[in-house]
Formats: C-alpha cells, sequence, structure tokens
C-alpha cells in the first residue's frame, strides 16, 4: 500500500509538471480574452516562436559567460513585436470592420500562418535545445520533485499576482478594464483604445516568451508545430476556470494537468484496460464539453461584469 | 488527406490507361515484355530504372539511394556485366510524391527498363506497387518497410525487413542476449508503426518467455508528455522497456523522463530511433542501457560490410547509411535476379527473383513468398552519446 500512495503522489507531481506549463501559457489567453474578448489562437505559436527565440539566442548567452535563461528577454521582444504586428496587421482592420467571427477566424488563419512560415524559414524537423536550469531533484523518500516544476508554478503565482495588481491597481489596468468594458466609452474618457490594446497584446505575448522558457526547461525541442496542441489544451484550462479571469487560468491548468495525468496513470486499471492512456487527450477536450454545457462561464466564472 | 486519395486515383487511372496504351502499342495485350527487350537490345545496355525522391523535404534519402546503386553498378559492370552486358541506370525524381512516382514509373516502363528500383517512402512505394503489377516489371524497393508493400502484389519486393519484424527481433534480444525476464511495453496506439511493431513484440514475448508486467500507451508519437505512463512502467519492476517511438521522442522525452521517473532498466526501439543522437539532451549518460534494431550498420566488423564501407567512403567522401546499403543491396538482387532468368525478359526476371536467397551487405536472407526478406537486424547501442554497433542478430 506504501508504494501505491507513492506511485500516487509520483503522478500528481507529473500532473503538476504539465499543469504548470498549461496555467502559464492559459494566463496570456485570458489576459487578452479579458481586454479585447477576443480568443487569440495563435497564442501557442507565439509560444513556439518564443521557442525557437531560444534556441538560438541560448547558445549566444552560454558564450558570453550569462545564464541560459537570460535568452527570455530576447524571446520577450521578439514575441512582443511578433504579437504587436499581428495585432496591428491583421486583428486591428478586422475588428475595426467584421464581427466577432471573423475576428476569431482571422485568429486561426494567423496561428496556421506561424506554423508554415515557421516550417519554411527553420525546417520541418525537430530542433533540440539546450539545458536552460540545472536543478537538483528534491528527492522525498521514492518521489521525486522536479526543479523545473517548481520554478514554472512559482512563476505561474507571480505573475498572476503581478497581472492582478497590474489591471486593478495601474492607470493602464483602469485604461484596459475600462475598454474591456465600453470600447465606446473608453474613447469618450480621453482612452486611447488601439494603444491600450497594442499594450495588452504585448503584456499577452511577453507572457508567451516566459511560458516558453519554462515550456522549453521541460520539454527541449522546438517544432513549428509545438503551440498548437499545447495552445488547445492551455485554452481549455482557460476556459474551465472562467476565461477572462486571471486566477482561474492558473486554476484551471493545474486541474487540466492533474486529470491528464491522472487518466493516463489510473484510466487502464480503473476500466479494465478498456480505456487506456491513450484517451487521456480525449478526456480533456470531454472537459471543455461537459464546462461549456453545465457552467459555460467557468469555474470562477460567477460576476460576468466584472471580467478582466 | 482526401486530397490525397484523389490525386492519387488521378494517378492511378492516368497510369493505368497509359500502360493500356503501351501494351498495345507493342501488338501484344499480355507480355508486357516485348517492348523491353527490343530497347534493351538497341542500346547494348541493360537498362534498369531508379524512382527515389531526389529534390525536395526528403531529398538526402534519395542521394543515399542513388549513391549505393552507382557503387553496385559500376562494381558490376567493372566485374563483366551482366549476360555479358553492361547495366545502364535511368533515374527519375518522384519528390516523394505519389503522382510523380507514377510518372517517373510509366516513363520507365516506356523506356525499356527490365526492373525498377525504388521508391524510398512506403508512401509513394505503395501507390506504385498496383503498375508493377499490371505492366508486370519488377519493382524492388530498399527502404519501404510498411507491412502491407508487398503483400497483394506478384511483382514488389524488397531488400529491407518489413516494421513489424524488428518487435520480434527486440524480444529475441531481450531474451537471448539480455537474459531479462519481465518486459514492458510504452506505444503509440494512434500510429500505425508504433502500433504494428508492438503487436509484433507482444506476439513475440510468449514465444521467448518474456513476461509482459507493464503496458502502456499514448495517443500519438507527437507526445511530449510520458512520465505518467514511465512512473507506472518504473513501478511494475519491469527491467527492459520496449518503446517503439521515432527520435523526436525518444531523444528528449521519453528516455529522459523514464529515467527521471527512476526506470534504470534497457530501453529498446526499432530503426525509428535512428537519429536520436541529434535530439538528445545534454546529459548523455542517461542514454546509456538504449538499444535499437537497424538494417545495417557501417561500425559491423564482418568483411562484406567493412569491404562495403571501404568502397564507398572512397568513393562519397562519408559512411554508408543504412539507405545506401539496401539500394546496394538491391541493385546486386536485380543482377543475380538477371543472370538467374537468363534473360531480361520482365516475367522471367519477376520468376528468378520470388524466393530467392542472397548475402549483402544488410546480411543473408531469403525472400519470402510476399517479397520481404526474414534477415538479420543490427542492435545499436547509445554509449555516452554515440550510437555504436552491439551485435547483429541472425
Amino acid at each position: 500500500m506504501g508504494t501505491q500512495i507513492s506511485i500516487f503522489i509520483q503522478q500528481i507531481i507529473n500532473g503538476l509538471k504539465i499543469g504548470s506549463v498549461y496555467a502559464l501559457v492559459a494566463l496570456g489567453y485570458t489576459m487578452v480574452y479579458g481586454i479585447i474578448k477576443l480568443i487569440n489562437f495563435a497564442h501557442g505559436d507565439f509560444i513556439m516562436v518564443g521557442s525557437y527565440v531560444l534556441l538560438y539566442t541560448i547558445p549566444i548567452m552560454v558564450a558570453g559567460g550569462l545564464p541560459a535563461w537570460m535568452a527570455v528577454i530576447l524571446a520577450i521582444l521578439a514575441c512582443s513585436a511578433v504579437g504587436i504586428t499581428v495585432e496591428k496587421v491583421a486583428y486591428k482592420p478586422v475588428r475595426e470592420k467584421g464581427t466577432k467571427m471573423s475576428a476569431l477566424i482571422t485568429a486561426i488563419a494567423m496561428s496556421l500562418f506561424l506554423e508554415n512560415l515557421a516550417q519554411t524559414l527553420f525546417g520541418a524537423s525537430p530542433k533540440s535545445l539546450s539545458t536552460i536550469f540545472n536543478f537538483p531533484n528534491l528527492e522525498v523518500g521514492s518521489t521525486k520533485l522536479n526543479g523545473n516544476t517548481l520554478l514554472t508554478i512559482a512563476i505561474g503565482v507571480a505573475m498572476m499576482i503581478a497581472l492582478q495588481l497590474f489591471v486593478k491597481k495601474t492607470k493602464m489596468g483602469k485604461a484596459m478594464r475600462a475598454v474591456s468594458e465600453d470600447g465606446e466609452a473608453a474613447i469618450l474618457m480621453g482612452i486611447n483604445k488601439n494603444r491600450t490594446i497594442s499594450i495588452t497584446f504585448a503584456i499577452g505575448s511577453a507572457l508567451a516568451a516566459v511560458a516558453s522558457l519554462m515550456y522549453c526547461a521541460s520539454y527541449p525541442q522546438a517544432t513549428p508545430t509545438l503551440g498548437s496542441m499545447l495552445g488547445l489544451k492551455a485554452f481549455i484550462a482557460a476556459v474551465l476556470g472562467g476565461i477572462g479571469i486571471i486566477p482561474g487560468a492558473m486554476l484551471g491548468g493545474i486541474i487540466i494537468g492533474l486529470v491528464e495525468s491522472l487518466t493516463k496513470a489510473y484510466i487502464g486499471t480503473l476500466t479494465g484496460g478498456v480505456i487506456t492512456s491513450a484517451f487521456s487527450d480525449a478526456i480533456v477536450f470531454g472537459i471543455l464539453i461537459i464546462v461549456l454545457i453545465v457552467k459555460p462561464a467557468g469555474i470562477l466564472g460567477k460576476n460576468v461584469g466584472e471580467k478582466v | 488527406m482526401k486530397r490525397k486519395m484523389v490525386k492519387k486515383l488521378i494517378a492511378l487511372v492516368s497510369a493505368g490507361a497509359m500502360t493500356m496504351a503501351m501494351l498495345a502499342g507493342c501488338g501484344s495485350t499480355s507480355d508486357g515484355s516485348t517492348a523491353e527487350t527490343t530497347a534493351a537490345a538497341d542500346g547494348d545496355s541493360i537498362v534498369v530504372g531508379v524512382i527515389s525522391p531526389n529534390t525536395g523535404n526528403l531529398a538526402t534519402y534519395g542521394e543515399s539511394v542513388l549513391n549505393g546503386i552507382n557503387l553496385a553498378v559500376e562494381e558490376i559492370n567493372a566485374a563483366g556485366g551482366v549476360l555479358g552486358k553492361n547495366i545502364s541506370i535511368i533515374s527519375y525524381d518522384d519528390k516523394a510524391d505519389s503522382t510523380e512516382g507514377a510518372n517517373a514509373f510509366n516513363r520507365l516502363a516506356g523506356e525499356g527498363a527490365c526492373a525498377i528500383i525504388g521508391s524510398v517512402t512506403s508512401g509513394v512505394t505503395a501507390s506504385l506497387a498496383p503498375l508493377a503489377d499490371e505492366s508486370q516489371i519488377v519493382m524492388i524497393t530498399p527502404t519501404a518497410t510498411a507491412d502491407t508493400i508487398t503483400e497483394s502484389d506478384n511483382y514488389v519486393f524488397r531488400s529491407c525487413f518489413k516494421d513489424s519484424y524488428q518487435g520480434k527481433m527486440a524480444a529475441k534480444f531481450a531474451a537471448e542476449k539480455l537474459g531479462v525476464k519481465k518486459v514492458a511495453v510504452l506505444y503509440a496506439s494512434g500510429d500505425a508503426y508504433s502500433a504494428g511493431v508492438r503487436e509484433s513484440f507482444d506476439a513475440a514475448c510468449s514465444e521467448y518467455g518474456l513476461e509482459i508486467v507493464a503496458e502502456e500507451s499514448s495517443s500519438s508519437t507527437d507526445d511530449t508528455e510520458f512520465s505518467s505512463q514511465l512512473t507506472n512502467i518504473a513501478a511494475s519492476g519491469a527491467e527492459f522497456l520496449f518503446a517503439p517511438y521515432y527520435y523526436n521522442a525518444a531523444g528528449p522525452y521519453i528516455i529522459p523522463q523514464a529515467r527521471a521517473a527512476g526506470f534504470e532498466g534497457v530501453i529498446m526501439g526499432a530503426d525509428g530511433f535512428d537519429g536520436t543522437t541529434e535530439s538528445m539532451l545534454d546529459d548523455k549518460t542517461i542514454y546509456n542501457n538504449c538499444y535499437y534494431t537497424n538494417h545495417y550498420s557501417p561500425d559491423d566488423t564482418s568483411e562484406v560490410v567493412q569491404t562495403f564501407v571501404t568502397a564507398y567512403s572512397g568513393k562519397y567522401g562519408a559512411k554508408p547509411n543504412a539507405l545506401a546499403a539496401l539500394a546496394y543491396d538491391c541493385a546486386y538482387m536485380v543482377k543475380d535476379a538477371i543472370e538467374k532468368a537468363g534473360s531480361t525478359d520482365r516475367t522471367a526476371i519477376r520468376d528468378a527473383m520470388s524466393g530467392m536467397s542472397f548475402e549483402g551487405v544488410t546480411g543473408k536472407f531469403v525472400l519470402d513468398e510476399t517479397g520481404t526478406p526474414e534477415k538479420s537486424v543490427a542492435v545499436i547501442e547509445f554509449k555516452d552519446g554515440e550510437a555504436v554497433w552491439n551485435c547483429t542478430l541472425d
């Protein structure tokens, strides 16, 4: 029985490892949705952009005697540039002319565009990144807790708090909430709507760059499509927690990670081998359907009026 | 996917129509060899066609295959050729595309090729197989490993083993060389290659007295997180893990995550592990005690292999990979078949190749009734980040 319990704890830790990455990615989704009510389906691909920037800048950092993670600064700059460009070139014209639906479709188009652009620029074959952090495992009995996982959770919580403070306490955050609530009225109050939206995108993309650092620390390989499945699952995490709600993204990410890990670990024995661990993705997407039927606003989504 | 199907269909229909036209032109509807015999006699050489991807994403595959064939043909001609004639090669590019492949095939059939070596990928080769049967030309592929390739046709052969055969050889290696008893399996249920190899491994386990103590799966080979499955495997007490995945999952994810989950035993894969050395993490020691099966290894100490490696590196300045070795063997198989047939009649070559026994750089084998060899397999081991030949299993 003792070993059963320690395996269970290890499976929880496995869930936290991937869940903490989902949480970081989901923060970016929720941030952008909270302000302009656009589900930025290209967010996962911003992470892909970030991982390629890291791929090429980490060796430069290491050669210059700096720690490898400093490359994230360049990744943040590159991702923000890509994010703002995508917003100005693709989303803004559509937002001004079209409906919400056409904006959503534009986001999907941008996602495909970025994936194919990366495939043309970097080739389809996967490329390996060098080690970013060298943490020793934290061992308690027979369970091992990876340092990357702890750091990812810590960064996620820190960013969650910082974002919450930024949105609630600063002037810029107030402008964002105003734009989110009523764009036209915000303009009348002297708020530069386009600038506010640009900054929102810059922050969302910077979050993607940080997420790509932590993703690459745990999964050190860059491919043009790495953002697509990751993005979808983080999107489900954001919806589960309540899209637009910053702590909800964190909660949703961790829950999705745990569900994924525990289904992979136990569904085979529980169902006598009828449903195997290969079904874990189906179960995660099943959660999305259940959430949309039972509680479309998400776990933390009660006060619709104050969504940020 | 659908577009591909339509393309394939168009290719097949047009290819069929062209073949019929060609046969009608020869004044014979059943004996397709008429056109070829005259063409070969005119040129005073025996024409062998090659179809391979020479441009596009897989261009390196085509290059290796052509290098292997050209080296073999050079050697054959220098030693006096076949039936008193030199072999000449006509090579066409299929760009790893079924339609291009069908065009290449029909051109070669029209230009009097008595046999065709190709193609390289399983996808293109599978779509050419019906054409080979229709125009009754022997087509021998060096590298298409999908199980079904040679099954439903009479004119298609190969010099490589089929995917599922590797599962059997991995079980044999585990039982006979490593002497393990308890094994675990991790495979991608949504991938034909991974699931196929796993099935043959499972079947062979009972034959070799191996007990499967854990079997886990992922939905695809593109997954990045296998820790949950590997934690269960580590806890199952298995001494050996069979994980038929590709290098892009093995290098950065499966092997490091297995070690992190506390699995210290042997990890083994199939030829999909080829290339793992390129995708390894910085700590190379975690890859020790990992093996995979492959068609051949240039480090194999046997004399045939070393002679081939020397000749190849002398000509091209690089060590031959498995594709070059398999293609080299293909060319010699065609030569043997023509010699045995005593003519360049396409049907006679088929009869000669069917069930032939052959010894080459990729092993000693007999073609089974479908045209696929049951042959020796090279086992490669990772040692501090290098892929090193371990042994060759018969």
